[in-house]
């Protein structure tokens, strides 16, 4: 074999050969897993807590609310709809980190606009009651019900 | 010749099965036990990708215009402030046609204030001169043909088996190549990661048997979240197939989305 030829395999061999130790120690061990990807990947994302914890996990503590709730025209409602995100206060039950919803909450879904589907109940404040709560009339577990 | 029978090659070939046998379980768990090492720690056990398949369907009749989901998702998914959305509302408004301009409709406005996160404001026009209007919550498209997919230059972003199309934060260089890929808007470059963050679905929530933020938190059932590989009985993904003519956006671009939308017009893209 000719010398150059020689050299030129030579360097050929060894271009490939990093590659290929470059490959085996820098490719991750899950990629190609699912496919041309890092599998972990999804287990990293999937490894975040939860802020919101589900009407499932409310139904634990808060049963009779609950059942008041899915029995009334609120039903498709989610506690932490109105009440805000619970996943810290399910892990610590406390008074203060969970909240006590107010008359904002009703407005967002009830205040008249042109936009809105009709089957959605709406008002318009003004005309509506000049009051300072929604709960002197209403009770939102139970909406059609009058206290 | 020998016997292809023989007592010896009989037995030979029963201890190899028996050995067989015997070295599978060892090697599953050895194999188990290596996997274990590379499990991220707070990982939700016992999920496999690969035996869901999620999706998410949107009633735009159904859709009051509340923005809870749009701030579920920011409360949820530690969306920086501003305006960086994974989920938002549109409103789209379409005004009369002008008197004897022979025209069946007239201009098309669309907002999204704060991405609808704290409910809309009376309309800009006013309502005599509206002929309709609606909400539509808009997500990431979840497409088939991902253009966002196909364009990153470093593989961070795939379609993952179950159905969601994620981002491995570790790998993206926050080009922005996948952002202005994108033909529905739905990813954004965060200034907090520097990296391109979208709706995953809630990936942290699907996997521990959680439905995404803004499904639970939606009043009306405008959103609607199944997994087509195990139906529940009543299944609300089912009925939204079943009871529905549904589209796409955009569908002349061949992106093909997995997110069905029923009740929006034609000038929704």
């Amino acid at each position: 074999m000719p010398p150059q030829v020689f050299r030129i395999c030579l360097l050929a061999v060894g271009i490939v050969g990093s590659y290929l130790v470059a490959r085996y120690v820098l490719t991750p061990p899950s990629f190609g897993q699912y496919g041309w990807y890092r599998g972990e990947a999804l287990a990293e994302l999937a490894s975040r807590e939860p802020v919101y914890a589900g009407k499932l996990e409310c139904g634990i503590c808060h049963p009779d609310e609950q059942e008041k709730l899915i029995k009334h025209e609120h039903k498709t409602l989610s506690c932490e709809g109105c009440h805000g995100p619970g996943q810290a206060h399910a892990d610590k039950a406390r008074k203060d980190n969970i909240d006590k919803s107010s008359f904002a909450v009703c407005l967002r879904c009830h205040e008249a606009n042109p936009s809105r589907p009709k089957f959605i109940k709406q008002i318009t404040v003004k005309s509506h009651y000049t009051g300072s709560k929604c709960t002197e009339c209403h009770v939102p577990h139970m909406p059609l019900e009058v206290p | 010749m020998s016997n292809p029978l023989s007592r010896r090659s009989v037995l030979g070939k029963v201890g190899a099965a028996l050995a067989g046998l015997l070295a599978a379980p060892a090697a599953k768990a050895a194999k188990a036990a290596v996997q274990k090492v590379f499990v991220t720690a707070g990982a939700p056990k016992g999920y496999d990708p690969t035996q869901h398949k999620w999706r998410m369907a949107i009633d735009a009749n159904r859709c009051i215009g509340c923005g809870l989901c749009a701030e579920a998702c920011k409360t949820e998914n530690h969306v920086p402030a501003g305006p960086y959305f994974r989920t938002w509302i549109e409103r789209y408004i379409i005004t009369k046609p002008k008197p004897d301009s022979g025209e069946a409709r007239g201009e098309v406005l669309v907002d999204s204030p704060k991405g609808g996160m704290n409910g809309f404001p009376e309309p800009p026009v006013p309502k005599e001169q509206i002929q309709h209007s609606f909400f539509v919550p808009k997500l990431c498209n979840l497409c088939e043909h991902s253009p966002c997919v196909q364009v990153c230059p470093v593989g961070a972003t795939f379609d993952a088996p179950d159905g969601a199309v994620l981002i491995d934060p570790n790998y993206c260089i926050g080009c922005g190549f996948c952002i202005q890929a994108c033909p529905y808007g739905c990813r954004f470059l965060s200034p907090v990661t520097k990296t391109a963050e979208k709706c995953t679905l809630c990936y942290h929530r699907i996997t521990r048997g959680l439905k995404p933020a803004c499904v639970e938190v939606c009043p009306t059932q405008a959103r609607i979240f199944g997994d087509l590989k195990h139906p529940a009985p009543d299944d609300p993904l089912q009925q939204f197939y079943q009871n529905n003519r549904v589209q796409t956006l955009k569908p002349h671009l061949g992106t093909e989305p997995r997110v069905f939308y029923a009740g929006i017009d034609k000038e929704v893209r």
